[in-house]
C-alpha cells in the first residue's frame, strides 16, 4: 500500500462528500470504500493531482491528435467538438460484472425475438401479449419491412443499452439502443489512451481487455454474410462527416478493415449492392449501418433523403445483403416496451426479466394512464416516438399551463406517450478542476451476436455529467466520458486483434476498393495541399521583396513587388485585390497581403485553403496512418495558433509561412513514405501534380511571359527562382547570369526538375496509366491522351525559340501560347478525371406524379 | 361488369437517366367485390430486374429497375378485372351507433385477453379482424388528426346516430363544401389547408374524411383505383381521357368494408375498380422511382377504362 501521507492529500478524496440518499460507486452500501477502490484511490493519491492533472491533459492531447471528436448540430462554426476524456475510470468488480454481463445477454436475445416476430408472425400482436397500438403507433415501425426479414440469419446483430445504477445499488436499465447504437469506437479509444496515460495502474489492476470483443464483431459480422462467408465483402454506411459520431464511423472502418461509404458509393444493380470503386463495381454482402432506419431507402422508405441506396430493402427480401441491425429494427427503441418485456421475458425464454428496466407506464392501456395522470408531478414524461422538439419532460418541472397542455396532449394520443418512475443515478469519482469529486454517473454496454450467442463487451463507455447533481450526461450537453474497467479474476491473456490463420499459409494480400468518393477527395486533399504550397511560397516572396523596398528604395524593387502582388491575385483568384486597383493599395499592401492569408470567408485565402484541406481530409479520416492524420491537424492547428488567433503584422507573418511550408512538407514526407502505390496514393499525387502545373504555369505566365526591361526583368527572375525554390539549383546548373531561356529550361522544360511542367506532366502520365482505365484498355483513355498531347507539346518546344520576340511587342507571344495552351489541357485533364472516376456520386431524385392524378 | 384499364405513364429526361429504382402498385387486388382477370405490364426500356410480391396491406406491388441509360421511360399496365356489384343494400341500414363501434375498436384484444388470464388461446376471428382494423384508427404519415378535423366532422357524429349514416352524412357535407379544384393542391399539400380552403382534389377528399373518422376512433382506409366514365349523351367516349381515382372505405364491425367516394357523392357499386388500400396515399402510391441522374423531367399519364361487357 503507498503511503497515503499528507502531500497526497492534495487530491482531495477525504472531502469527497457522497449525497445521501444516492448509491456512491465506491462506497456501495458501506461506510468504507469498497477493497478496489481503495487500491486505487490510493494509487492516484500517490500520484498527486498534479500529476494526475498532467496526465489528464495527457489524455486530452492525445485524443485531439488522433482525431477523436464529436460533432455537435447546429454548431457550423465549431463543427468539431474535442471529445474529453476522465482518467478516473468506473471499476465494476468481476462479481458484479457477471450478472450485468448475464443481464445483457438475456436482453440482446429477447429483443431479438421480440424482433424477429414483430416483422414476421406477429404472434405477439395476434396474441394480445403486445397491444397493437404501441407497435402500429410507432414511426419505428416500418410496414414494408414486414416479411423482408425472413432470409437474414441474425436479427438484432448489435445492441447497446444504458445502465445506470439506482439508490438500492441494483442497475437499471435505462433505454435499448438497436437502430445504429454508437460509442463503441469511443469506447475502444478511451481504452488505448488510459493505456497511455495511466499505464501502471491499469497493468496492476487486471483489467478486462477489449480487444478480444472487437474480434468477435468482426467474426459476428462475417457470419451474418448471405454469401462469401468466407471472405465477406463488410461496409461501413455512414451518413458523412456532419455526423455526430463520423469519427467512430472512420475509426472502426480502420480498425475492423471494413470500407467506410457514404449511400452514393452504393449502389443496387442486378439484385445485389455493389459499392462504387474506382477500379469498378464490387459485391456487397454486409452492411453495418450508422443510417437511421428510414433514411436507408429512398425507394420504400423517406423519398427525400440523400443518405441511403435506393432498392436496398429490395436486396434485403431477397436475402442478398445483411444489415446490421436490420431495417426496421429502431421499432425496438420505442420505449412503450420496456413495460412489456418482464411478460415477453416469461413468454419467450420462460425466465425473469435479469436487469430490470426503469419503471415504464404506457399511457396506450386506461388504468396505466390514469395512473400516470393522477401521478404526472413525480413521473417523467416522454413520447414514445423521438424527434425533433419531442423531449422527455419534467412534469413536476411545469407551470399549471403547460401542465394542462401536456394532459390534454396525453388523452388526445394516449397510445404516444409514457411515464417514467424518475431514478437518481449513482455518483462515481471524477477528477474535476484538480479533486476529486462524486459525479452522476451512466453506463453504456455493448453487445454482438457472434458465434451462435451475444458476447458483451467487458467495458464500456461511462459518461457523466460535467456539473454536479445533474443527471443529464448526453455529448450533446458537453458530458465528459470515462473508461469503464471491469476487474478480471485473473490476468487477460493476450489476444492478437488479427484472426487466427493457418500456419505457413500465404494468404492473397486484399487491396481494399477505394470508393469513388474516396477517390474525389485524395484528388483534392492532393490540389489543396500545392494551392496552400503555391500561395504561401509566392506570398514569401512578396513579403521578402516588401521588405527590400523599405530598406533600399530602389525604384525597380518596387516595380518588381507590383509585378509579384498582381501575380498574388492571379495565382489566388482573389479579385479585384491588386488587378486593377488603385496606386494606394499597391504602395500599402500589407493589409491585403494579411487577409489572404488570415480571412477564413475569403475564397482562395491561405485559411480557406487550410480549412478545405482539413475538410476534404477529413471525409475519408478512415484512410489515413495515424501519423499522417496527426500532420494534418498540426498543419490546422498552429496556423490557427498563430496567425488566426493573434493580431499579427507581416514581418511575424512571414515565420508563421515558414512554419506552414514544414507542416506540409511533414504531410506529403509522411505520404511519400507510409502509403503503397495503390490507387489511394495515385489520386493524391495526381491531383498534387496537376495543381502544381497549374500554379506554375499562371506564376510564369504573369511574371516571365510579360516583356520587362532589363534590371526588372532580372528581379522578376530571380523572385520567380526562390518563389520556386529553384536558385540554389540554378546558381549550381547555369553557374551565370539569371537569364530567362535557361529559367524556362529548368521550370518548364526539364523532365528531372521536381518543380517544372514537364516534370508534373511526366508524373502525371505515369499515374494516370497505373490508375484502373489506363490498365485495362488497349488504347488510351481520354486523360491519357490529354496528358501525351499537354506533355508532347512541351517537349518540342525549345527555350530560345520561345523567348524570341518583335520589338515591338509587351509580350513573349510563344511563350504565352504554349502557356496558355498547357493550362488549357490541364483544366480539362482535371474534368475528364472527375468525370471518370468520381462521377458514380450522381444525386438522386424522386419521380413522382407533384400534381395528384384525378377525375371527377 | 367487365373493364379493361389501361394506365400509362410516360418520363422524359432532360439528360439520360442511369440507373432507376421503381415501384409500382398498378395491378388491382382481389377481394370480395371483384376479381383481377389479368393484368401485364409494358414497360420501356425493358427493365433488367423485375419482381413481383404482396405488400402488408395485402396490394400487388411490383418492384423493377431499368440500369441502362435513357432518356425516356414509359410504363403501361393493362388490366382486365370483373366486378361483382354485390353490396349489400341491406348494409346501409346496419343501425351499429358510432359510439358502439368505437367502444368495440378501442377494446382491445389485449385488454379482453388479459382479463380472461388465459394467455395462449387465440383470439377470435372478428378480434382479428379488429386488430387489423385498428391500425386504421391510428395516425399516418399523410393523415394526422387535429382537433380542426374533429370539429368539421362534429355536426355529423350526433349521439347515438348509427354509423352508417354518419358516413354518408360526412361524404354528403364534404361533397357539398369542398370544390373540386385540381390546380388548387399537390401531393404536398397539408390537410389543414385543404380544410381552409375548402378546396382540393379526390386524393384530398379521402384524406380528409378519413381524418375526420379517426377523430372519433372510427377505422378508415385509403383506397386508389379508378371509375368509369360515361361519355355526355350523344358524344363519343374518349380513349386515355381518364385518370386514376380515389376514394375511402369504413369499417364497420360484423360487415367489413363500407366504401363511400366523396368525389362523386357516391357508394361505390360496380363502376369503381380498385388498385389497392393502405393507411392513406403514400402507403399506395401508383407508381414512384428514384432515378440518377437525368437533370429536369416532365410526365404524363393517361389512364383508359374501357367497360368489356
Amino acid at each position: 500500500m503507498p503511503d497515503a501521507n499528507s502531500t497526497a492529500n492534495d487530491i482531495g478524496t477525504q472531502y469527497y462528500a457522497t449525497q445521501l440518499g444516492i448509491y456512491d460507486e465506491m462506497y456501495a452500501t458501506e461506510n468504507k470504500v469498497l477493497p478496489y477502490w481503495e487500491r486505487f484511490m490510493a494509487a492516484l493519491e500517490a500520484m498527486g493531482s498534479e500529476k494526475l492533472e498532467l496526465r489528464r491533459r495527457e489524455a486530452q492531447r492525445l485524443l485531439r491528435e488522433n482525431g477523436v471528436t464529436y460533432n455537435v448540430y447546429g454548431d457550423a462554426q465549431n463543427l468539431t467538438r474535442p471529445w474529453r476524456l476522465d482518467p478516473v475510470p468506473l471499476l465494476i468488480s468481476s462479481e458484479e460484472w457477471l450478472v450485468i454481463e448475464a443481464g445483457l445477454k438475456q436482453r440482446a436475445e429477447l429483443l431479438n425475438l421480440i424482433l424477429k416476430d414483430i416483422y414476421g408472425k406477429q404472434s405477439l400482436l395476434k396474441k394480445g401479449l403486445l397491444p397493437s397500438d404501441l407497435i402500429f403507433g410507432h414511426d419505428g415501425f416500418l410496414h414494408p419491412c414486414v416479411d423482408a426479414l425472413q432470409n437474414q440469419q441474425q436479427h438484432l446483430t448489435l445492441y447497446s443499452a444504458n445502465l445506470a445504477r439506482g439508490p438500492n445499488g441494483r442497475m437499471w436499465v435505462l433505454d435499448d439502443r438497436t437502430q445504429a447504437p454508437s460509442g463503441w469506437g469511443y469506447a475502444l479509444e478511451n481504452r488505448t489512451v488510459m493505456t497511455r496515460v495511466l499505464p501502471d495502474i491499469l497493468r496492476e489492476t487486471q483489467v478486462h481487455r477489449l480487444s478480444g470483443f472487437f474480434k468477435a464483431m468482426g467474426k459476428g459480422l462475417a457470419e451474418i454474410a448471405p454469401h462469401h462467408k468466407e471472405d465477406p465483402r463488410i461496409v461501413i454506411l455512414t451518413p458523412g462527416p456532419l455526423n455526430e459520431t463520423y469519427f467512430e464511423h472512420a475509426y472502426l472502418a480502420a480498425h475492423l478493415g471494413f470500407t467506410l461509404s457514404q449511400g452514393g458509393d452504393l449502389t443496387v444493380r442486378d439484385g445485389r449492392v455493389w459499392l462504387k470503386s474506382l477500379s469498378g463495381l464490387q459485391a456487397v454482402d454486409v452492411i453495418l449501418r450508422r443510417v437511421d432506419d428510414s433514411f436507408c431507402d429512398p425507394l420504400e422508405f423517406r423519398s427525400d433523403s440523400q443518405l441511403g441506396v435506393a432498392g436496398l430493402l429490395e436486396i434485403v427480401r431477397r436475402g442478398n445483403v445483411a444489415i446490421a441491425n436490420p431495417l426496421g429494427s429502431s421499432i425496438l427503441e420505442n420505449p412503450g416496451l420496456l413495460a412489456f418485456l418482464p411478460r415477453l421475458a416469461q413468454y419467450f425464454l420462460n425466465q425473469e426479466l435479469k436487469l430490470s428496466s426503469v419503471a415504464t407506464w404506457w399511457c396506450g392501456q386506461r388504468r396505466e394512464r390514469d395512473f400516470v395522470l393522477q401521478n404526472l408531478d413525480s413521473l417523467v414524461i416522454k413520447p414514445i416516438n423521438r424527434s425533433l422538439g419531442n423531449h422527455a419532460v419534467f412534469a413536476g418541472e411545469l407551470s399549471g399551463k403547460e401542465k394542462e397542455h401536456l394532459r390534454g396532449q396525453i388523452l388526445a394520443k394516449p397510445h404516444l406517450f409514457i411515464g417514467q418512475e424518475q431514478v437518481s443515478f449513482s455518483t462515481l469519482p471524477a477528477f474535476i478542476d484538480n479533486h476529486i469529486e462524486p459525479r452522476n454517473a451512466i453506463l453504456r454496454n455493448f453487445v454482438v451476436a457472434s458465434g451462435g450467442g451475444y458476447v458483451v463487451m467487458p467495458g464500456g463507455l461511462t459518461r457523466v455529467a460535467r456539473q454536479k447533481d445533474n443527471f443529464i450526461v448526453s455529448n450533446q450537453a458537453g458530458g465528459i466520458s470515462k473508461d469503464t474497467w471491469v476487474l478480471a479474476p485473473e490476468p487477460d491473456k493476450q489476444a492478437s486483434s488479427l484472426p487466427q490463420s493457418i500456419r505457413n499459409q500465404l494468404i492473397d494480400a486484399v487491396t481494399e476498393p477505394l470508393t469513388s468518393r474516396a477517390a474525389d477527395n485524395l484528388f483534392w486533399v492532393g490540389r489543396y495541399l500545392e494551392r496552400i504550397e503555391a500561395s504561401t511560397r509566392l506570398l514569401r516572396t512578396i513579403l521578402l521583396k516588401l521588405r527590400e523596398t523599405f530598406e533600399f528604395k530602389d525604384p525597380i524593387d518596387n516595380e518588381c513587388l507590383k509585378i509579384l502582388l498582381r501575380t498574388l491575385t492571379q495565382v489566388t483568384g482573389t479579385y479585384p485585390g491588386f488587378v486593377k486597383s488603385d496606386a494606394q493599395l499597391l504602395d500599402a499592401p500589407e493589409t491585403e497581403l494579411l487577409s489572404l492569408a488570415k480571412d477564413s470567408h475569403r475564397k482562395g485565402s491561405l485559411t480557406a485553403n487550410i480549412q478545405a484541406l482539413v475538410q476534404a481530409a477529413f471525409n475519408i479520416r478512415d484512410l489515413w496512418s495515424h501519423d499522417t492524420w496527426r500532420s494534418v491537424d498540426n498543419i490546422q492547428r498552429r496556423w490557427q495558433q498563430r496567425a488566426i488567433n493573434n493580431e499579427i503584422n507581416t514581418e511575424q507573418l512571414q515565420n508563421h509561412l515558414d512554419d506552414l511550408i514544414t507542416g506540409i512538407v511533414a504531410f506529403t514526407g509522411l505520404t511519400n513514405e507510409n502509403m503503397t502505390r495503390e490507387a489511394a496514393w495515385l489520386m493524391l499525387d495526381s491531383g498534387r501534380r496537376l495543381e502544381r502545373a497549374l500554379a506554375l504555369i499562371a506564376l510564369l505566365r504573369l511574371t516571365l511571359a510579360l516583356r520587362h526591361e532589363d534590371a526588372l526583368q532580372n528581379q522578376v527572375l530571380e523572385a520567380v527562382l526562390v518563389t520556386t525554390d529553384s536558385l540554389t539549383i540554378y546558381q549550381r546548373r547555369y553557374r551565370s547570369f539569371i537569364q530567362l531561356p535557361m529559367v524556362l529550361e529548368l521550370l518548364l522544360l526539364d523532365e528531372t526538375h521536381p518543380r517544372s511542367v514537364a516534370y508534373q506532366l511526366h508524373q502525371l502520365s505515369i499515374h494516370v496509366g497505373a490508375l484502373p482505365r489506363g490498365k485495362n484498355q488497349g488504347h488510351l483513355s481520354e486523360e491519357e491522351r490529354l496528358i501525351l498531347k499537354a506533355y508532347t507539346g512541351l517537349r518540342l518546344c525549345n527555350a530560345h525559340e520561345l523567348t524570341k520576340v518583335n520589338p515591338n511587342e509587351s509580350r513573349y507571344t510563344d511563350l504565352e501560347h504554349v502557356l496558355s495552351n498547357t493550362a488549357g489541357l490541364l483544366w480539362r485533364i482535371a474534368d475528364v478525371i472527375a468525370e471518370a472516376y468520381f462521377s458514380h456520386s450522381q444525386a438522386s431524385h424522386l419521380m413522382i406524379l407533384k400534381a395528384p392524378e384525378d377525375e371527377l | 361488369m367487365k373493364y379493361r384499364i389501361t394506365h400509362t405513364t410516360l418520363y422524359h429526361y432532360s439528360q439520360p437517366v442511369g440507373l432507376c429504382q421503381n415501384e409500382a402498385r398498378l395491378q388491382p387486388r382481389n377481394f370480395w367485390r371483384q376479381h383481377c382477370d389479368n393484368s401485364r405490364f409494358d414497360i420501356r426500356p425493358l427493365p433488367m430486374d423485375f419482381r413481383e410480391r404482396i405488400d402488408f396491406f395485402g396490394n400487388r406491388v411490383t418492384y423493377f429497375a431499368i440500369q441502362q441509360p435513357h432518356t425516356e421511360l414509359m410504363v403501361t399496365a393493362i388490366s382486365e378485372v370483373t366486378i361483382f356489384p354485390k353490396q349489400n343494400t341491406l348494409d346501409m341500414f346496419n343501425q351499429m351507433t358510432w359510439e358502439q363501434v368505437r367502444s368495440l375498436l378501442q377494446e382491445t384484444p389485449w385488454q379482453s385477453q388479459s382479463q380472461s388470464q388465459q394467455g395462449q388461446s387465440q383470439i377470435q376471428d372478428q378480434g382479428l379482424e379488429i386488430l387489423v382494423a385498428r391500425q386504421y384508427v391510428l395516425d399516418s404519415p399523410m393523415v394526422t388528426i387535429t382537433p380542426e378535423l374533429a370539429y368539421y366532422a362534429q355536426s355529423s357524429f350526433l349521439p347515438n346516430r348509427p354509423l352508417v349514416d354518419v358516413v354518408h352524412d360526412l361524404m354528403v357535407r364534404i361533397y357539398q363544401d369542398f370544390t373540386y379544384d385540381p390546380t388548387f393542391t399537390t401531393i404536398a399539400t397539408p390537410l389543414s389547408d385543404v380544410l381552409n380552403f375548402r378546396r382540393g382534389v379526390c386524393q384530398d377528399f379521402a384524406h380528409l374524411a378519413i381524418g375526420c373518422l379517426r377523430a372519433y376512433g372510427i377505422a378508415a382506409r385509403y383506397i386508389s383505383g379508378y371509375v368509369e366514365t360515361l361519355p355526355e349523351p350523344g358524344t363519343q367516349r374518349l380513349v386515355g381521357a381518364d385518370a386514376s381515382h380515389a376514394w375511402f372505405s369504413v369499417y364497420i364491425p360484423s360487415i367489413g368494408w363500407l366504401d363511400f367516394d366523396p368525389t362523386n357523392n357516391t357508394v361505390p357499386l360496380d363502376q369503381h375498380i380498385t388498385l389497392a388500400w393502405g393507411r392513406d396515399y403514400s402507403d399506395v402510391t401508383p407508381l414512384k422511382g428514384i432515378a440518377y441522374g437525368g437533370g429536369q423531367h416532365t410526365l404524363s399519364v393517361s389512364v383508359d377504362v374501357s367497360r368489356l361487357e
